[in-house]
């Protein structure tokens, strides 16, 4: 679905990204982690054409996103901004979500009924003002204008940024039950918690380089990579990190138990 | 990001001056060319605007801000010349449209103005900081700080408002939209539904930035709060005897 090709990207003097090559297939679930400034960002927005390498090639369903309007590229891709304010531009919830459908379906009928399933998906009141609700609402809103539009693909940029717990399962539910059906998640987050509990491929970058690149469990348990990166993992890995030798790779709840049961056996024989 | 009302550190002749000196240079070139109606006159004001800008260190951002007044100084040029009626006609259009000698020249001249009268004002911001611009409104000229406070607000605003656009454009092209369209009425057409989310985050941004201030204690601040001195030297005053020479070349000429 998305091929980076030896891809290079500088913005004025600063080098954002060094030949990165990858290839995310369709189905994945791809979480890009990194420390402010590694360039997981940029990756995004060259994913959709809103920046064009300066080397190398990105392709995405086999179109140039240098030879590709990004507008013709949002056809297939989403893209949820961190921001859902800079996104939201209409003065009802109703008119957000048409917002996006007039761009892709042609028959106002359909539009109609389309934003209407959408509305009662999500559970919204379509005449409510989107600028007077919650953050984390505001946040459902962006995301439901865009799946509206039925894309492929969809890019996150720190998608659980300023939501509560609840607020943010919410939104990572509704993503996880979008890639079970087959779409194509790409997703920023410093939230490494999020990242093991949804991802299944991770992406580490580190100024502007691809340093990792692997399942969750093998890039989560990697005790020389994580070293290199400014990534903190989530609760367990750490902890096994942490607890040394005996409790290598152990990346769940459940791996620890049988980690600790295997140990307990062992002890009682010895 | 840089934006082009950015403050450029630098050691240069301009940046030496006093702040107050700088506005007043700025002032007087917008005003010298407005009093003159010679074209060289004019284009020699934008020459010493691009010396000194070199000489400062932004002489780049100087010409891109004037290749960005180009499409704009044209609809001005063709508006202009297709309104002056006076003089002698050079061209017979359909639908009674003429261009003539005068209209020709008074467009020209009209154009040169804007490059001319835009820049000194962006150079002057470019070489002075915000603080030392609205202490020195304060302490010299005895402008209220709450005034010179909205002033350089408002300035430092420019860019931020822009990139705010920036970011607000992105996302919509991410949604479909086609801003990354080459038709220039299409786009102004698509710009004007972004003035939403333009509008709520910049009285956000105003809002905290006003509650952000006053619990700083913004409003104990007098006039001698400030506790830089802004002397004037003698560069300030070589400076002025250059505007002095300059408006009179502007009347005389």
């Amino acid at each position: 679905m998305i091929r980076f090709e030896h891809v290079d990207f500088s913005y004025g003097t600063s080098e954002l990204m060094k030949d990165i090559s990858f290839t995310i297939n369709k189905g994945d679930f791809v979480a890009i982690v990194g420390a402010n400034g590694a360039g997981k960002s940029t990756a995004s927005k060259l994913c959709n054409g809103l920046l064009k390498p300066d080397k190398g090639d990105v392709f995405v369903k086999g179109m140039n996103t240098k030879t590709t309007k990004s507008s013709k590229l949002a056809r297939f891709i989403g893209y949820l901004f961190q921001n859902p304010d800079r996104q939201i531009c209409q003065t009802t919830i109703y008119n957000e979500i048409m917002f996006g459908l007039n761009y892709t379906i042609e028959d106002p009928s359909k539009r109609k009924a389309k934003c209407e399933a959408v509305l009662e998906n999500f559970g919204f009141d379509g005449s409510k003002d989107p600028f007077n609700i919650s953050r984390g609402e505001r946040q459902r809103v962006a995301l439901a204008s865009i799946l509206a539009c039925e894309p492929e693909i969809l890019i996150l940029d720190e998608p659980t940024t300023g939501l509560d717990y609840r607020e943010c399962m919410q939104i990572m539910d509704i993503i996880a039950d979008l890639n079970q059906k087959g779409t194509t998640i790409l997703m920023i987050t410093h939230d490494m918690e999020i990242v093991q509990d949804f991802a299944k491929r991770v992406l580490v970058l580190t100024n502007g380089r691809l340093i990792g690149d692997g399942d969750c469990r093998e890039i989560m348990t990697n005790r020389e990579l994580l070293a290199s990166t400014s990534v903190l993992p989530a609760q367990i890995p750490i902890l096994s990190l942490m607890l040394g030798d005996d409790f290598q790779n152990v990346f769940s709840v459940e791996d620890m138990l049988e980690r600790i049961e295997i140990l307990i056996k062992k002890g009682g024989n010895n | 990001m840089s934006g082009f009302l950015d403050y450029v550190p630098g050691n240069s002749f301009l940046h030496k001056l006093n702040p107050l000196t700088k506005l007043i240079l700025a002032f007087l070139l917008c005003v010298s060319c407005f009093i003159s109606e010679n074209h060289f006159f004019v284009i020699g004001i934008i020459l010493l605007n691009l010396i000194m800008a070199a000489s400062a260190g932004v002489f780049k951002r100087s010409v891109k801000m004037l290749k960005a007044l180009i499409k704009f100084s044209l609809l001005l040029f063709v508006v202009q010349i297709l309104f002056v009626r006076d003089g002698n006609v050079l061209l017979s259009l359909p639908l009674g449209i003429v261009i003539t000698d005068l209209g020709l020249s008074f467009s020209l001249l009209f154009v040169l103005r804007l490059f001319a009268a835009t820049m000194p004002l962006a150079l002057m911001l470019s070489v002075t900081q915000m603080s030392d611009l609205s202490n020195v409104l304060v302490s010299k000229v005895g402008i209220p700080y709450k005034y010179t406070f909205v002033l350089t607000t408002a300035i430092r605003f420019i860019p931020l408002f822009s990139q705010e656009m920036s970011g607000i454009m992105e996302a919509q092209i991410a949604r479909g939209v086609e801003f990354d369209t080459k038709n220039f009425f299409k786009k102004i057409k698509l710009l004007l539904p972004l003035c939403v989310p333009l509008l709520i985050s910049s009285v956000k941004k105003i809002d905290e930035g006003a509650i952000s201030a006053e619990l700083r204690g913004f409003n104990l601040r007098q006039k001698n709060s400030g506790y830089k001195a802004y002397n004037f030297s003698g560069l300030d005053f070589c400076a002025l005897l250059l505007m002095a020479a300059s408006i009179s070349c502007a009347l005389f000429i």
